[in-house]
């Protein structure tokens, strides 16, 4: 049966199927057959095998992303999107873009930045564009551009019966129908393999200055986000840094016209206070996740005027676990990453999520683990309480009745 | 919440219900007469200019009390369609129609200029000829028309009602509520009637003091006439003031708006009729109206009595003359000098002045004009304050609900003294303050100015010098 | 049980004054601001609260009768439009705001409450509801929900799907969901994307969390006059060339100028071919700089009169030509048909172009107004439905329209929804793969089909069919009751 799957695989992508290697694992997960389609003709096809033989499928790009959510309990394919890595179409004078799942985003940035524009994510994390979208990838940046969910105007994928469905468009303004793109968006490949993407593009900014202060008072910091996040700044960003050895940085990112940046910056200084200092360079840690190897990464959400109770429960946990958080990450907007260290096992992980998922409420947000050493993740309830779980499992079971594209990898064991 | 002036209850006859008595039919409306006929429904033409846009929703005071379709002024241009295409004139219909207040706050929002205003005068004739209204409501609507367009009426009731208002009785009654809970209609009525104070008389002619600009005639009024007489008497000595000889015949009678207004068409006519035969006779350069809705109904003589072949022509030279008494002073310029007044006042807008008139910047202009006065903004200021003519006395609870929110903005403007051009929001200004247990002193526009021209001081309108008022309860007055 | 039998269900629950039964007040019910389309619904419901449109819609589940959710009943493609046999939920009465939360910006309402009375709440704290469509001043929040409204604002700011981070839904089985809060992110399915432009056939919204935009340091607006949409075009182009993202670029053209000019006496500069407004906002220095800039691209490209509003006055009489637009058109026409359709933006002065010789060919005026900045055109197709073939005239040139902007790689609505007006012009938009995708999610959250049935979607999809292979014919295709695509 395995020979006439990888033929059917070979056929689909005209010889670009091979079998599995220990490499392909997925979260450890091991898998069959790695299929490579070059479009979205060849991805329907391969899907149209995986149909026909009960195949679990899960999609990769560049894999730094393949890690993520919670394992999942079957993976017989994997679905890699690299070949599909054309800018299909870039409407300048429109400040669109079309581009396939598979290519990378610096790759995009770099062939944009010609006319002067930018697709406005920055992650850390840089992969494909379809790991982008299927992970609701974020960065800095998004204070001002929003998540890549307002972004996206446009999405081409293929259901798990290997159909073909198109939502959205090329243009930015556009209602018909539903926004399919948008479900898409964040489900980590459990509705659909994304081939094709256009996104709404943002002028290259003519003049950037980053601006940074160091905060020594505990307290300091929410009070300070407050006053940013109600001036008149408008920052592209708003970044904390406040590693677990104490002393937090929060650094403000503006971006516009030369003689508008020059002004802002002055009054950033003024908000800012002692110590704040402009540049042209962004500090060493921006962008970057607050983890080394071995360390667990966490994505948290929080209200905007809940970060204070954030910091306090974090500590709090900390304290009584003894594991030491960094956490950095945009709290202009309420959604920052923590990387904890020393984690001894599973159940000091456990531990720890448990105690302050049980404090979210008085942050009013979430705590979703990303990412761990090892078999840390095996027992964990990785996504944490959702609302709306019914209709979510309604909609799974509508696009994927027969639950093959990444099974259990999702919330509520989606 | 919606209509409570509707349903039954408790309340006595005399509620001012209006409308259906019986149960919302669940069968189709058996086949029956159209609810209009020839003699001028209202026109066609006029009700498909509306596109439903619903721009007006937001303006409509009934919308804002009841959120529902039928009770905005899209949904009565809807009803008067169906009307039209020769629906029967139901109790349902007419509820709808009797519940609008004609601010026509609508006309002013509506960027397809959909004249309502002549939708719902044509269509409120219509209902008062071919609709028999319960028992209770004739008799009360009877007993409205019979007492206040007749000015020596109300003067036969000075006497009884300064009584009434100086033996203690009236401040008793609001304190404890009794007349609410027997007739909200009979309450209203009871907290809606002025403090009276002195009789003044306007004499027949008034001469212009300095040089003669011109001579004018002056509406007296009804309710103004007897109940606000200190109105007339400043409107005349401004007028004077400014320059005019100021013609008051006291033999005048009623203009007919609150006729023309209620639908009661001939009876309207007949007032217009013998207030242009008098003013004819006066023989006067423009005719000043110190009342909103009298102004308002007079401008539009010449519609009322378009099919009259002796009037007609008159009725159109005479409302082209016919002037708001801020219209009139703004646009002849001030010639007295104005004292300085040092006071904060907040400006209401009369619906029939604003909306129906479109007056708005001139009473601004004059009031500015007057040296240490200082004029606020009320929130909201399009929404009617709820008296609407007869309004809220057929419609004491929808009444006093917007006599509250009016209330409720006026009193946060925190102005000395609320300054307004007509009778009728002043008496329902006040007793909505009052009843809020708030106080601000009240002024009509041309009492404000007549203080300026003569040199008075702000304690004469009644407010008190301070700069805020207290919002001490009514108690505190012995 | 029918709808007229829910009435006797719900009455006790809701009250009298909640129950409308009588013919004559359901008429007033039977379109929004789309008049071309008229259904009497059967029975209409006022809800004061979630726990009564829980009711209703469980009445309604339970009796498998329709239901149509509407608020102020202005929207343009009849997504409010009732159903002969079925409930119209009105919203309208659920107007409070809950809270206004500026510390996190953000403010929770019910859906009742209308949209510019949003932005007057929160202004006192220095912010405001971004999302601006021109009927601000009466449209729903719960509305524009439902058709993920834009606004002329929207280029810069987004549009309702932007602003929306939590809802309260009841859905078509009558359970009363949260979906969302007031924190970003929430892991799981984005619900809310889905929602959010669902035009009511996903439940209704009880509550909204939006989010609150501070309100700008700086705006600066202008006015320019050109001899022709050419020029005007240009000089947009220019402007977005030069990095400039300005908050609202609104163009019309002289037809549309002519009505606003009949209805509100905006005072437009007499004998423009088109006219440009240009709104700035943002910090003051940047806005500066950019204005500059804006005013020397409208010079360059032809402009022939500007004007720059000198204070919030001006500035709001700039707009009240441009907002008061569609209904004006009243004036200069008996009828008219608004369509809504987008394109890229570059292709605006090509297309409208070929509006206007397909205008030329028809006999049909075409006056138009649009959002320049994203290119949705608003075309307003003039014609005298008293004059024997002209609607049908008018009907086809609005076909041609919508076939424009699919041929150029656009969209057949920007903002007003696809309603019951444009169902039959998703198939050229979209195939029928897409439409069947489209109606999983559908599927998904209303299975018996009883949420605003028969809206956006031609030809409705049966849900219970399995996406994919068959084995066999389906029983149902089988019995000749449906067909399978």
């Amino acid at each position: 049966m395995g020979d006439v799957i990888m033929e059917e695989l070979g056929a689909a992508t005209k010889g670009h199927a091979v079998g599995a290697t220990e490499a392909d694992a997925v979260d450890s997960m091991p898998t069959h057959w790695v299929a490579q389609p070059d479009s979205t003709e060849q991805t329907a096809a391969v899907m149209r095998v995986a149909a026909n033989h009960d195949l679990a499928v899960v999609v990769r790009g560049s894999g730094t992303k393949l890690t993520w959510g919670a394992r999942p309990h079957r993976v017989d394919l994997v679905l890699d999107t690299t070949r599909m890595n054309a800018v299909v179409e870039h409407a300048a004078g429109d400040l669109i873009v079309v581009v396939g799942a598979g290519q990378r985003l610096d790759d995009l940035q770099a062939a944009l930045s010609g006319p002067g524009q930018w697709l406005g994510v920055d992650p850390a994390r840089r992969g494909t564009i379809g790991g982008l979208v299927a992970t609701a990838a974020t960065g800095p940046t998004r204070h001002l551009h929003g998540p890549v969910r307002d972004l996206l105007i446009g999405v081409t994928f293929v259901r798990a019966d290997g159909v073909v469905a198109r939502s959205g468009g090329k243009v930015v303004k556009n209602v018909a129908g539903y926004d399919v793109g948008k479900l898409l968006t964040g489900s980590f490949g459990t509705l659909g393999v994304i081939t094709q993407a256009a996104f709404r593009l943002h002028p290259l900014p003519q003049a950037r200055r980053w601006v940074s202060v160091p905060i020594t008072h505990p307290d300091g910091i929410p009070t300070l986000v407050q006053q940013v996040v109600h001036s008149q700044l408008v920052p592209t960003a708003v970044e904390l840094d406040r590693p677990a050895t104490g002393g937090a940085t929060l650094c403000l990112l503006l971006e516009g016209f030369p003689p508008g940046v020059e002004s802002r910056t002055a009054e950033a200084l003024d908000l800012m206070g002692t110590g704040a200092t402009a540049g042209d360079d962004a500090p060493g840690w921006w962008g970057a996740e607050p983890v080394a190897d071995g360390e667990v990464l966490l994505k948290l959400t929080h209200e905007i005027a809940g970060l204070a109770h954030l910091l306090t429960a974090l500590d709090d946990v900390c304290a009584a676990t003894g594991l030491p958080a960094h956490v950095r990450g945009s709290v202009g907007v309420g959604a920052v990453t923590v990387g904890l260290a020393g984690v001894a096992d599973a159940q000091a992980l456990a531990r720890w999520v448990t105690s302050l998922r049980e404090r979210a409420s008085s942050f009013g947000g979430t705590v979703v683990v990303l990412e761990t050493p090892g078999d840390f993740k095996a027992d964990l309830d990785v996504w944490g309480p959702v609302g709306g779980l019914p209709l979510m499992r309604a909609v799974k079971r509508q696009f994927d009745p027969e639950n093959r594209l990444a099974p259990g990898r999702f919330v509520g064991g989606i | 919440m919606a209509h409570p002036d509707r349903a039954g209850g408790p309340a006595s006859a005399m509620t001012g219900t209006l409308g259906t008595d019986a149960p919302l039919s669940l069968a189709p409306v058996p086949p029956g007469e159209p609810a209009f006929d020839d003699h001028r429904p209202p026109a066609a033409a006029l009700v498909a200019d509306c596109v439903h846009c619903g721009f007006c929703l937001p303006t409509c005071p009934t919308y804002a009390l009841w959120g529902e379709e039928m009770d905005s002024p899209r949904g009565r241009i809807y009803l008067m369609g169906e009307g039209l295409e020769g629906e029967p004139m139901t109790p349902a219909m007419v509820e709808h129609f009797d519940a609008c207040l004609g601010c026509m706050a609508c006309v002013t929002a509506c960027p397809s200029g959909v004249r309502y205003d002549k939708l719902i005068e044509a269509t409120r004739a219509q209902v008062e000829r071919r609709f028999e209204r319960p028992k209770a409501d004739r008799a009360l609507r009877a007993a409205i028309f019979a007492l206040f367009p007749h000015p020596r009426r109300l003067r036969l009731m000075r006497g009884p009602l300064r009584l009434h208002q100086s033996s203690g009785l009236s401040r008793r009654l609001r304190k404890s509520g009794v007349l609410q809970r027997i007739s909200p209609t009979l309450a209203a009525m009871e907290a809606l009637a002025p403090t009276l104070g002195r009789a003044e008389h306007v004499p027949e002619r008034t001469p212009a003091q300095g040089q003669r600009r011109g001579t004018v005639g002056m509406l007296l009024g009804c309710v103004q006439r007897e109940f606000f007489p200190g109105v007339n008497a400043a409107t005349a000595r401004v007028l004077a003031a400014e320059g005019f000889d100021v013609i008051a015949p006291a033999a005048q009678g009623c203009c007919g708006a609150l006729s023309a207004h209620n639908g009661r068409e001939t009876e309207a006519q007949g007032f217009a009729r013998a207030l242009i035969d008098e003013f004819d006779r006066a023989r006067v350069d423009a005719v000043v109206v110190n009342s909103a809705g009298c102004g308002s109904a007079m401008k539009e003589y010449a519609e009322l009595l378009a099919e009259d072949p002796a009037y007609a022509e008159r009725a159109q030279r005479f409302a082209e003359g016919v002037r708001d008494i801020s219209e009139f002073l703004h646009e002849r310029g001030a010639v007295a000098p104005r004292h300085p007044l040092p006071v904060t006042i907040a400006y209401h807008d009369a619906c029939h002045l604003g909306h129906a008139q479109g007056v708005r910047t001139q009473p601004r202009e004059l009031l500015c004009g007057i040296p240490g006065l200082q004029l606020r903004e009320i929130a909201d200021a399009d929404l009617c304050c709820g008296s609407a003519g007869i309004y809220n006395i057929l419609n004491p609870v929808a009444a006093r609900e917007l006599g509250d929110r009016k209330a409720a903005n006026v009193l946060q403007v925190k102005a000395q003294l609320l300054v307004t051009a007509n009778p009728g929001c002043l008496m329902q200004v006040a007793s909505s303050v009052e009843r809020s247990g708030g106080r601000v002193a009240l002024a009509h526009t041309v009492e404000v100015i007549d203080a300026s021209i003569r040199g008075l001081s702000v304690e004469t309108l009644g407010a008190s010098p301070t700069s805020i008022p207290q919002t001490a309860s009514n108690d505190s007055a012995k | 049980m029918d709808a007229r039998g829910l009435a006797d269900q719900l009455r006790p629950l809701l009250g009298d004054d909640a129950i409308i039964t009588d013919h004559q007040r359901l008429r007033t019910y039977e379109c929004d601001g789309l008049t071309h389309h008229k259904v009497t619904p059967a029975l209409v419901v006022l809800a004061e609260t979630t726990a009564h449109v829980a009711a209703v819609v469980r009445a309604c589940a339970a009796a498998g009768v329709p239901f149509v959710a509407r608020g102020s009943g202005t929207g343009l493609s009849g997504g409010a439009l009732p159903h002969a046999d079925g409930v119209l939920i009105v919203m309208s009465r659920m107007r409070e705001i809950l809270e206004i939360d500026r510390a996190n910006q953000r403010a929770v309402v019910e859906p009742g409450v209308i949209n510019l009375q949003l932005t007057r709440a929160a202004q006192p704290q220095g912010y405001y509801y971004a999302p601006d469509p021109s009927s601000q001043q009466i449209c729903s929040i719960g509305g524009n929900v439902a058709e993920n409204s834009g606004g002329a604002h929207c280029l810069k700011y987004g549009f309702t799907t932007n602003h929306v981070t939590g809802l309260e839904l009841v859905t078509p089985a009558g359970e009363v969901v949260q979906i969302g809060g007031k924190a970003v992110d929430a892991p799981g399915y984005d619900l809310l994307g889905a929602i959010v432009g669902s035009e009511g056939t996903l439940g209704i919204a009880t509550k909204v969390t939006v989010r609150l935009t501070r309100t700008p340091e700086a705006v600066r607006t202008l006015l320019s006059a050109f001899p022709h949409t050419d020029q005007a075009g240009a000089a947009v182009s220019a402007i977005i060339g030069a990095g400039v993202i300005p908050a609202a670029i609104e163009m019309m053209d002289a037809l549309a100028i002519e009505a606003a000019e009949a209805a509100v006496h905006c005072g437009y500069p007499g004998g423009a071919g088109a006219v440009l407004i240009v709104e700035l906002d943002g910090p003051a220095a940047e806005v500066a700089h950019q204005f500059d800039e804006v005013e020397g691209f409208c010079r360059d490209n032809g402009a022939f009169e500007i004007r720059i509003a000198a204070d919030d006055v001006e500035r709001a009489l700039f707009w009240k030509g441009r907002k008061s637009a569609f209904a004006a058109v009243g004036r200069i026409s008996p009828d008219y048909i608004v369509q809504d359709g987008v394109i890229p933006r570059t292709a605006l002065p090509e297309v409208l172009r070929r509006i206007a010789a397909i205008s030329d060919e028809a006999g049909v005026r075409v006056a138009n107004v649009f959002h320049a900045g994203d290119g949705n055109l608003h075309p307003l197709v003039l014609f005298d439905a008293a004059v024997p073939g002209e609607s049908h005239r008018a009907e086809q040139v609005s076909g041609a329209i919508v076939d424009l902007c699919i041929e150029y790689g656009g969209s057949i609505t920007g903002e007003h929804g696809v309603g019951s007006d444009k169902a039959k012009y998703m198939p050229r938009m979209f195939s029928d793969d897409d439409l069947d995708t489209m109606q999983l999610v559908r599927c998904a959250f209303d299975p018996s089909s009883i949420s605003n049935p028969g809206k956006i979607f031609p030809t409705p999809r049966l849900c219970g069919e399995v996406p994919g292979r068959h084995k066999g014919a389906h029983p149902l295709a089988d019995a000749g009751l449906a067909e399978v695509f």
